[in-house]
């Protein structure tokens, strides 16, 4: 691919980026515009920012590289995806909009009124972003690599210092603007080449290299247990997403955060049948790609290599421009939400605290996705959904449903729950998932129903600590808004 | 689990006209609230499950009636098309029944607690 396609991609999606924030600069001005635009934000513009947050490096690129490599099996990443928040509003989104919380740390401890449940959730929120902002410096490795030839590590500096200058300088309310962009560029990005692509394969009776059915790598199937187990992860760690949960306080009551959730989940099926269709087309038409061990590329190489040319190269060009959207989204999202909990908890609150926050969040990762080796996408962002459903969803949960719970109940389920799912990720980053038993390499199955269940244990066991003020707190959540006027 | 039906108050026997917030903690109004609570947690419940049951007997209903895996619409074989397309209505329609349902849980709840 020509190496001047790539860069100049990701220059105008920064100066897009960047120009949307500080265009957003003057619309805020206090600290609660830093956190969460004044939740002032209209269903469809929300809608289109939480898919703009939420399709991160492995929508984008990881989907369609593992239909690539593993085919049908891999359709359930998508449909958990968008799942995901089909659970998020049945169970969550309209209670916590209701909490009035800015945070999840916010919210356990309004809930528990307990600072301890506060500090602990924190630490668990820290912990799961850092840990998805990774997979999309990964992302952005990746993809500079394969597009303009330079070092891996431009990627995610790049990244980085992008993010850093669109929060420090615009928070919340710009993001939400850029977000929104986002969304609809990567669609753009996605489905104009592959609509190219099609009308070139109807045209030219290019001829099938494989069937769909095939199996190109030669990878056994995952199998049912490891399907099942994606499927407990990804639509229980969709619930405790920080940076999507934050999103929620930004609607202006509960019945517009369950329509801005209906939307969201429309934006997101129409999105994900785009990088199916590239993970069939490049099964039937160029299954090499999974060969070369760059699976998650094929999003990228597709247009270039079916079409060619002048018109491939602008194809590629929009391709790439909507990978780094993505890596922005997510990984600005992400950064926004853990600056919110950082300056809140370790540095007083305050503008001054956010940016610093800002920065912090978004170095660490940065070292993170330096020190370690990049996985499948996919793959990578299915275990950190698995450590969120195995911490912050159980207490999410049962906090907002079950009267019953407790702060020591809380502590010891998201403390259980982080260590046996921790753990499990850490021998898969050390052995590598393949040579794992499937329990390990797929935990959520067994971690998720494990920390709900010491999180029950406990708080039957510690009820005398349940809040006195549960009552009102239970009643503030469900009870809906009362409408303004006569 | 025993089931409170929790009905509007006759018209005669009407109580003194109570401010919203003292209401909702009275001890009709927690009964109220909690009646609130069930409702939608039992709905809740309900799409869940209606639809993860739905989502694990599809890949089953593909595997044992024989000869779905083998129909293909435009080349893409059953499979993928009910994988990769087919599912996404279901959820839309999963969310918009609980939208429709938990709304007029809530408008119930209002009625009751005499908040209009």
């Amino acid at each position: 691919m020509n190496p001047a396609v790539g860069i100049a991609a990701f220059a105008s999606i920064s100066i897009a980026t960047a120009l949307i924030g500080f265009y957003g600069l003057r619309v805020s001005r206090t600290t609660g515009d830093f956190y969460v635009a004044s939740r002032t934000v209209r269903p469809w513009w929300n809608a289109s920012a939480i898919g703009g947050e939420y399709l991160s490096a492995a929508s984008f690129l990881g989907v369609a590289g593992l239909i690539l490599l593993s085919g049908t099996d891999a359709l359930w990443f998508p449909i958990g995806y968008t799942a995901g928040y089909l659970m998020l509003l049945l169970f969550v989104a309209a209670p916590l909009r209701r909490s009035g919380a800015y945070t999840i740390p916010d919210f356990t401890e309004a809930r528990l009124d307990s600072r301890p449940v506060r500090r602990v959730t924190s630490l668990m929120v820290v912990l799961v972003g850092w840990l998805y902002i990774v997979p999309q410096l990964h992302g952005a490795a990746l993809t500079i690599r394969i597009t303009t030839g330079l070092p891996s590590w431009v990627g995610p500096v790049a990244v980085t210092s992008v993010v850093i200058l669109t929060v420090v300088s615009g928070g919340m309310r710009s993001i939400t603007f850029v977000q929104a962009f986002q969304y609809w560029l990567k669609l753009t990005a996605l489905a104009i080449p592959v609509v190219f692509v099609l009308l070139l394969l109807l045209g030219s009776n290019l001829p099938a290299v494989a069937p769909p059915a095939e199996n190109p790598t030669g990878a056994a199937p995952t199998g049912l247990y490891q399907n099942i187990s994606l499927l407990v992860a990804l639509l229980f760690g969709t619930l405790g997403l920080p940076h999507v949960l934050v999103r929620f306080y930004t609607n202006p009551d509960g019945k517009t955060a369950r329509r801005t959730t209906l939307i969201v989940l429309g934006l997101l099926s129409v999105f994900y049948l785009f990088p199916t269709l590239y993970g069939l087309i490049a099964r039937i038409y160029a299954p090499d790609l999974a060969r070369a061990g760059q699976a998650d590329a094929v999003v990228l190489l597709l247009p270039g290599r079916l079409v060619g040319g002048t018109a491939g190269d602008l194809l590629s060009a929009l391709v790439v421009a909507g990978a780094f959207a993505a890596f922005l989204s997510t990984t600005s999202g992400l950064v926004v939400s853990l600056a919110g909990v950082i300056s809140q908890d370790v540095l007083g609150g305050g503008v001054r605290g956010f940016r610093l926050a800002a920065v912090v969040s978004a170095v660490v990762p940065l070292m993170f996705a330096f020190l370690t080796d990049s996985l499948a996408l996919a793959g990578s962002v299915g275990l950190v959904f698995a450590f969120t459903a195995s911490t912050i969803c159980p207490v999410l949960l049962l906090g907002i449903w079950w009267r019953g719970l407790t702060d020591v109940g809380a502590i010891t389920g998201m403390l259980t729950g982080g260590a046996l799912c921790g753990g499990a990720m850490v021998l898969g980053a050390i052995y590598g998932s393949n040579a794992l038993p499937p329990f390990v390499a797929q935990p959520a199955a067994w971690t998720v129903p494990a920390a709900f269940a010491v999180t029950v244990v406990v708080s039957r066991v510690t009820s005398h600590r349940i809040p006195a003020t549960l009552t009102r707190v239970m009643t503030r959540l469900h009870v809906p808004e009362r409408p303004l006027g006569p | 689990m025993t089931r409170v039906r929790v009905t509007r108050p006759q018209a005669g026997a009407s109580t003194p006209a109570q401010r919203p917030e003292t209401a909702e903690e009275s001890e009709v109004g927690q009964l109220f609230v909690r009646s609130l609570i069930r409702s939608q947690l039992r709905l809740a419940l309900v799409v869940a499950g209606g639809f993860l049951l739905l989502l694990v007997a599809l890949p089953f209903l593909v595997a044992a009636v024989p000869g779905l895996d083998e129909i293909s619409i435009a080349g893409i074989p059953f499979a993928w098309l009910l994988l990769g397309a087919g599912i996404y209505p279901l959820i839309a329609l999963s969310a918009w029944l609980f939208i429709r349902t938990a709304a007029r849980n809530e408008e119930r709840y209002r009625d009751l607690a005499g908040e209009r």
